[in-house]
């Protein structure tokens, strides 16, 4: 059985590789060349390895979250979304409190608002969702679009986040962060790597130790197995469903505040960049473990750099990396389905 | 004479557990061989190896002399083996006929001719017919079950399986189905009546295989067995250590036992309880209903007449449209479940995959779902207690399980029963308790463990409301019976007295009492 399992994952992972081969091959690099530099984007330096952690740190945040939810038996489609509440909450924070303030209550602070803004958002589906029955997938998903249609209404909108327009030049974004709102670097040599990595990483085990050792998160797991049997039970069925999706949001709100307080400390259009849709990715493929959700996230933020170099150094679009990350997505769900039916 | 099925020295295992060891029967055209057994004796099991849900590991089987070897369902079909299985397998918003036509495989045109003439040929062979344009999810539960034998029927197959058939039957259902087993053996073909029930057996069959612990622990013609001997195979121990009133609900002759004499002040009250359909008829029409402590109150009727929607305005999952529910001081007509239980209120529920209990879940958690803030110590869910007072339950009910930390999943139905019947006795005070069907589906060890709970709980004092559809099981436990007829409650009828059967068997029927 384990071996089958380790066949099975082993001939995705192959499978995805060698797909990923012949497009470099279709790039007019060789796949050689390719690994290479895919290799070198995400471990050859201090700063590649860094901004991986990076993006790491918010799928990793988001795909906790996304077990939370689905601990309960609901699937947030909505981290997009959520994350850009988060996002526009930390930058309102950020840009409005008063420059002197120090970092161990400015950073507090954004951070706070942005998993407040985030589980806001989830709740209002978490809220049709108890009271109405409203499918969570449809609500957070369609949610998404309204969150990703708020940053571009407030970053193009002087009144809300844009910085004053001085030239035709001046980008849509806000004006950077206070320096005391911003997430300090974990201090390794020529790497961006910023504490958002601890605070992922303290956020996985923490969920870690509610779902596995209290009782909320026994509570949660029979909510998920069973609405009915929980209910009959006298489970707070719907206070449970109800937290756990928001929290899941509050989660990736707070993604997209660590987002906004890291280089280049401002929010822009497209600063989400789908990590929203990436950690639920990270957050299916885990299947509700959260050793997992740390392996696959950081796996995907190194991807993700090395694909950036793929293109820099062997002329190969680093999309081709997105299709070989959804490739693998595909052969390891495939892999799940076929292992349960057989 | 060849035999129609023959297994020889047959073994699987899934995992670490032994299904089947070193199994053989051999079963001959033209009669009906009952395969007996207890939950997690290997019966299904077997049936799966015979249809091709499952592979052999070791042995033989031959069908009619040939080799026989399915390695799927649609192998066993072109063989000539049909199956009924436990869970019937109609699509319930297609008419009969439609799901008849389905069965016939994929076809670009359904042959509808084709059909009506096979219909013809099984009505004439043996008087079986089903109404062809109503919806198979709206017939009721023994139309449907003939429904899937004509399926299996209209195949023309030399042998049918029928896999724990009169699990969800009521009495009068039971009697057509064995009598339309008896004449498809009679049309030559072999018949395998997988049970564990055995007055069906002792009726129907003609021989009998008994299984137990995935072994074969006698075999032979009926003849030949006492009810007594089958009961000794089945659990293995002597038929004296078994509940006395097991042993009267196995025998269908009701027995005859000193009237309860209860006295006390009555602590279940129902008041005119009312509950719509989405089609607007009533399902509920005005149940009245008192239980003193102590008192064991059967609710007895052909399914379908109000006593599923009676456990679910007492549970708490759906509320009456009127009328009131109270127990003791406490009205509990719009109280949450939680409430209830802190009322006293034990449940046990009809459907125990769904409702009863979680199955992904170990029997340590199923067992304290309700309380599991009494296991917290700083936060954090103390494990190694919750297990340990889950071992003892285990151990006090005498459930058969690897330990507490086994899934529910992975426990036979019985022990799954146990479980729950554990958790919902250990409410302190137990002041009421609604068993719905507790024993459906159930070996007999398990009934005889259910039942004899059930009536300790009414002997500590708690006022039991039993909703069951066999009626030999509430004769012998209850001490009065009520008949579900259309949503309203008639009787009561006194299980001691002489003519209750007959009596029940009336107001079933609608006739007044």
């Amino acid at each position: 059985m384990r071996t089958n399992a380790f066949v099975v994952y082993g001939g995705a992972a192959l499978a995805a590789l060698l797909a990923g081969a012949l497009l470099a091959l279709g790039g007019g690099a060789s796949p050689l060349q390719a690994g290479a530099a895919l290799w070198e984007g995400m471990f050859g330096s201090a700063y590649a390895i860094g901004s991986s952690l990076n993006t790491a740190a918010a799928l990793g945040l988001i795909a906790t979250g996304f077990t939370v939810a689905h601990r309960a038996g609901l699937v947030n489609v909505g981290g997009e979304g959520q994350l850009c509440a988060g996002g526009i909450a930390a930058a309102f924070a950020g840009v409005s409190l008063p420059d002197a303030t120090p970092t161990l209550v400015a950073l507090p602070l954004v951070l706070l608002v942005a998993f407040a803004a985030g589980g806001a958002w989830a709740a209002i589906a978490a809220w049709l969702k108890v009271s109405r029955g409203t499918s969570e997938v449809i609500t957070t998903l369609l949610l998404n679009f309204v969150g990703l249609a708020m940053v571009l209404l407030v970053v193009h909108e002087e009144g809300l986040l844009r910085q004053p327009v001085t030239s035709s030049q001046t980008l849509p974004q806000s004006e950077p962060l206070i320096e005391g709102a911003r997430l300090p670097l974990l201090g390794l040599e020529g790497s961006p790597a910023t504490i958002a990595f601890l605070i992922a990483a303290v956020a996985a085990v923490a969920v870690a130790v509610l779902l596995r050792r209290t009782a909320t998160g026994t509570r949660l797991t029979a909510v998920g197995h069973s609405v009915t049997a929980a209910a009959r039970l006298g489970l707070p069925v719907r206070r449970l469903q109800f937290w756990s999706l928001t929290s899941a949001g509050g989660l990736a709100g707070m993604a997209g505040g660590a987002l906004v307080a890291t280089t280049p400390f401002v929010l822009a259009e497209s600063f989400s960049s789908g990590y929203g849709f990436a950690g639920l990715v990270v957050g299916l493929l885990a299947r509700g473990s959260l050793a997992a959700v740390a392996g696959v996230a950081l796996l995907f933020g190194l991807l993700a750099s090395g694909g950036m170099n793929l293109q820099l150094a062997a002329g190969v679009p680093a999309s081709s990396v997105q299709i070989v990350q959804s490739l693998l997505t595909i052969f390891i769900a495939g892999a799940v389905i076929l292992r349960r039916t057989s | 004479m060849i035999p129609a099925l023959e297994l020889h020295d047959v073994a699987k295992s899934f995992g670490p557990v032994r299904a089947l060891s070193g199994v053989s029967l051999t079963v001959q055209a033209g009669e009906v061989h009952c395969v007996l057994g207890e939950n997690g004796a290997g019966k299904s099991t077997l049936c799966n190896l015979v249809n091709g849900g499952v592979s052999l590991e070791r042995g033989t089987m031959t069908l009619y002399g040939e080799p026989y070897r399915p390695s799927r369902p649609t192998d066993a079909l072109a063989a000539g083996v049909a199956m009924v299985h436990q869970h019937f397998s109609l699509v319930p918003t297609l008419t009969i006929a439609e799901n008849l036509l389905l069965a016939a495989g994929a076809r670009l045109r359904p042959r509808r001719r084709e059909l009506h003439e096979g219909l013809a040929r099984i009505e004439e062979t043996y008087g079986l017919s089903v109404p062809l344009d109503e919806l198979a999810g709206h017939v009721p539960v023994g139309v449907r079950q003939q429904a899937e034998i004509i399926k299996c029927l209209l195949r023309d197959p030399r042998l049918l399986l029928l896999d724990e058939p009169t699990a969800v039957l009521g009495p009068a259902d039971v009697d057509a189905l064995l009598a339309t087993c008896r004449r498809i053996a009679e049309a030559g073909k072999a018949v395998v009546l997988v049970t564990h029930k055995l007055g069906e057996v002792t009726r129907a069959g003609d021989s009998a295989t008994i299984l137990r612990g995935g072994t074969v622990a006698g075999a032979g013609p009926l003849a030949g067995f006492g009810a007594e001997d089958l009961v000794e195979l089945m659990v293995g121990r002597p038929m004296s250590d078994l509940d006395p009133l097991l042993v009267a609900s196995v025998d269908e002759s009701a027995t005859s036992r000193e009237a309860a004499r209860i006295t006390a002040e009555p602590v279940f009250r129902a008041q005119g309880l009312t509950l719509s359909r989405a089609d607007g008829t009533l399902a509920l029409d005005g149940v009245n209903l008192e239980i003193a402590p102590g008192e064991i109150v059967g609710v007895a009727g052909v399914e379908g007449n109000g006593q599923s929607e009676l456990v679910t305005v007492l549970s708490g999952a759906v509320p009456p449209g009127s009328g009131s529910f109270l127990l003791g001081e406490h009205d509990l007509t719009f109280a949450t479940p939680r409430g209830r239980t802190a009322a006293g209120l034990g449940i046990i529920p009809e459907d125990r995959h769904h409702e009863g209990c979680v199955p992904a879940m170990s029997i340590a958690e199923n067992l304290f779902l309700p309380r599991l803030s009494e296991f917290a110590r700083r936060g954090l869910l103390d494990r190694s207690a919750l297990h340990e007072a889950a071992a003892r339950v285990i151990e006090e009910h005498g459930i058969r399980a690897t330990g507490p930390s086994a899934r529910m999943s992975t426990l036979s139905g019985g022990n799954q029963q146990k479980v729950v019947v554990a958790r919902e006795l250990a409410l302190d005070p137990l002041v009421c308790l609604v068993a719905a069907q507790p024993t459906r589906g159930l070996d007999i060890g398990a009934v005889d463990a259910v039942l004899g709970r059930i009536r300790s709980a009414a002997q500590a004092g708690a006022a039991v409301l039993v909703i069951s559809s066999e009626l030999s099981e509430l004769l012998a436990l209850c001490h009065r019976i009520v008949v579900a007829y259309r949503g309203r409650l008639l009787g009561p009828v006194p299980a001691a007295a002489p003519q209750a059967r007959d009596e029940i068997g009336r107001l079933m029927v609608g006739a007044a009492a």
